[in-house]
């Protein structure tokens, strides 16, 4: 981040020069008008012994009033009169003022200039960040799956297996690809979430089928890892949503959870959803890995790929519950994450408006 | 070689890959123990020992070169063959940095992880094996004493010397042929393997470390010499005359 560098070294370097620079003002407006006052003083002083000359020569004192207007005669001697002390002061606090308010706007224009320029740079690092995580990300999720794979292949080739061997490695090498299509379209849907390059349909979507078909799909997988997965949803229940999108919340939600749950050796996850108002609030709980509810506000940020407390590695690809957050956005829904702290499970919920009770 | 009978430690998260290497490596005839978290592999030290650690970088816990320092920090000098999704060349110095062994990026030929494996193990074997006699285990010279066990030395101002495995392995190198010229590549070939560092300079950044430990001047070094354009000499008692030329 060089130029960020830069650009904080002159943004320091202004602010600095522009302080001296209204200092120096403030400085060279004290001088000049100490300067004017002394000169106005000794104007003054020079003003008394003409006038004292004149009302000694006889001159009237009415008549030095007239021709010295700055000053006043008591009792037959010339004085200055009060409110030339007092103009002078008044003038030097004027321009002071004026000084202070000027430098000060000025100063505000230049932070308010730095704070835009800073918030460009910002962005554009998270960018920056964001696609360096992308690639690190790309690298994991792909190359690993992608190895297992090579590796699988060459084993065949290299040594003499049994048939049960082969099926375990055939199983695997699916496992791979598996992972590596669920990665591309997760990519490619976050991709064109985060630009906005989506077109939802808005129609009544019945819960309950919808995560039946989802729940179907992953039974098997979590018959494997020892993963009960238990589902109540009201029969009636029908949300106002984009049906494709629903399943994917659902399914990245169920997916979640398995990857929650698998690293402690299995447990249970139960889907349930209820009507609340004007919404309908799905909830998602599981007795996985959990995580500290201090990372409640990362759980859904793109990229965010929590430690599992268990030691099961880190799960998820980190776009999953990204995408269901941007899904629910779209959908004017909402999305909430709640565990009690690592190991204790956890709770996910989402709520689309209601469709209303068929 | 044969690779039977040593045990390896395989640190690697991804539960698929994890298997399909320690099958091929209990193919190999090699005693597999698996972890897939950072943390438990450093605990795993604790009460246990290995004679290779295959070492997945990203991993949960703490990363595969936070475990590499965290091992040899405590002086476990087990040699370690990083796996990694990453192969730039900046990741490959870090993990050779951290004390790794080897560096292999994601995906890899099977039959070249297997290569990696043995020659670290022969590399691995030779080492424990020319410092097995108690007369090899220690090298001293003018001065200084080093003990290829412990990868340990005492300078000869009285300094403690904590060696890394490659500085202990290029001495133990060098003071196996005192007097002859050993070349960079055979140093390379025997420390490190083949392909593993870029260019033959790393040798020389190491064989500048052991004179900052060991020569009373490192700038005019009278123990380990320069033979320009060949390799290094290993001289354990002052020569007359100072080194034969500079890196």
């Amino acid at each position: 981040m060089k130029a960020t560098r830069l650009f904080q070294l002159t943004a320091l370097l202004l602010v600095v020069v522009s302080v001296l620079t209204v200092c120096w003002w403030l400085f060279d407006q004290q001088h000049y008008m100490a300067q004017r006052m002394q000169e106005s003083r000794q104007l003054h002083a020079e003003q008394l012994g003409a006038a004292n000359a004149l009302l000694a020569a006889g001159v009237p004192a009415e008549r030095v009033e007239q021709l010295l207007p700055d000053l006043t005669i008591r009792e037959g001697k010339a004085a200055l009169s009060a409110s030339v002390d007092a103009r002078l002061a008044a003038e030097r606090r004027r321009r002071l003022n004026q000084y202070l308010w000027e430098g000060g706007f000025f100063l505000l224009a230049l932070c308010a200039c730095i704070a835009v320029i800073w918030r460009a740079l910002y962005a554009e690092a998270e960018v920056i960040k964001e696609q360096d995580s992308f690639l690190a990300l790309v690298s994991h999720q792909f190359k690993t799956p992608l190895a297992s794979l090579q590796l699988s292949l060459e084993t065949m080739t290299l040594r003499t297996l049994t048939p049960e061997q082969l099926r375990t490695l055939t199983e695997r090498m699916l496992s791979d690809l598996t992972r590596m299509e669920t990665m591309v379209s997760r990519i490619l849907d976050s991709v064109r979430l985060s630009r906005g390059r989506v077109d939802l349909k808005r129609e009544a979507v019945p819960l309950a089928s919808a995560v039946g078909r989802v729940v179907g799909q992953f039974e098997e997988r979590a018959r494997k890892q020892h993963i009960e997965l238990e589902t109540r949803i009201p029969q009636d229940l029908q949300v106002l949503a984009d049906p494709l999108a629903v399943d994917v919340v659902v399914r990245n939600l169920i997916e979640n959870a398995l990857n929650a749950v698998a690293p402690v050796g299995g447990g249970k996850i139960a889907v349930s959803s209820r009507r609340s108002g004007t919404e309908i609030e799905l909830a998602v709980r599981d007795s996985g890995v959990g995580f500290r509810p201090a990372d409640e506000g990362r759980l859904f940020e793109k990229f965010s790929r929590l430690e599992s407390g268990a030691g099961g590695g880190y799960y998820g690809t980190g776009l999953g519950l990204y995408i269901v957050k941007r899904l629910m956005q779209l959908a004017g829904g909402r999305v909430a994450a709640h565990s009690e702290g690592v190991g204790r499970g956890a709770e996910f919920r989402v709520a689309w408006p209601a469709a209303g009770l068929t | 070689m044969s690779a039977q009978g040593y045990r390896v430690l395989l640190v690697e998260d991804d539960p698929l890959l994890a298997a399909g290497l320690a099958e091929n490596l209990r193919a190999e005839g090699l005693n597999v123990e698996t972890e897939g978290d950072g943390n438990r592999a450093v605990e795993w030290f604790e009460h246990s020992s290995c004679d290779l650690i295959v070492l997945d970088v990203m991993l949960p816990g703490r990363d595969g070169f936070e475990v590499c320092r965290a091992l040899r920090a405590r002086g476990t000098m087990t040699p370690v063959l990083f796996l990694t999704a990453r192969g730039d060349p900046a990741d490959r110095v870090r993990g050779l940095e951290a004390g790794g062994d080897d560096y292999l990026a994601k995906p890899f030929h099977l039959q070249e992880f297997l290569l990696r494996v043995r020659a670290i193990l022969r590399r691995w074997d030779w080492y424990k094996a020319s410092t097995a006699p108690a007369a090899a285990a220690t090298l001293r010279f003018a001065g200084n004493e080093v003990d290829f066990h412990a990868f340990r030395g005492r300078s000869w101002n009285g300094e403690l010397q904590e060696l890394t495995e490659k500085e202990a392995m290029i001495l133990k190198v060098l003071a196996e042929k005192p007097g002859e010229i050993v070349s960079r590549e055979d140093l390379l070939e025997r420390v490190w393997g083949y392909d593993v560092f870029p260019s033959t300079r790393t040798v020389d950044n190491f064989i500048l470390r052991l004179r900052k430990r060991f020569e009373r001047d490192p700038a005019n070094p009278r123990h380990f010499l320069t033979v320009w354009g060949v390799g290094y000499r290993f001289v354990a008692e002052s020569e007359p005359t100072a080194a034969e030329g500079e890196p």
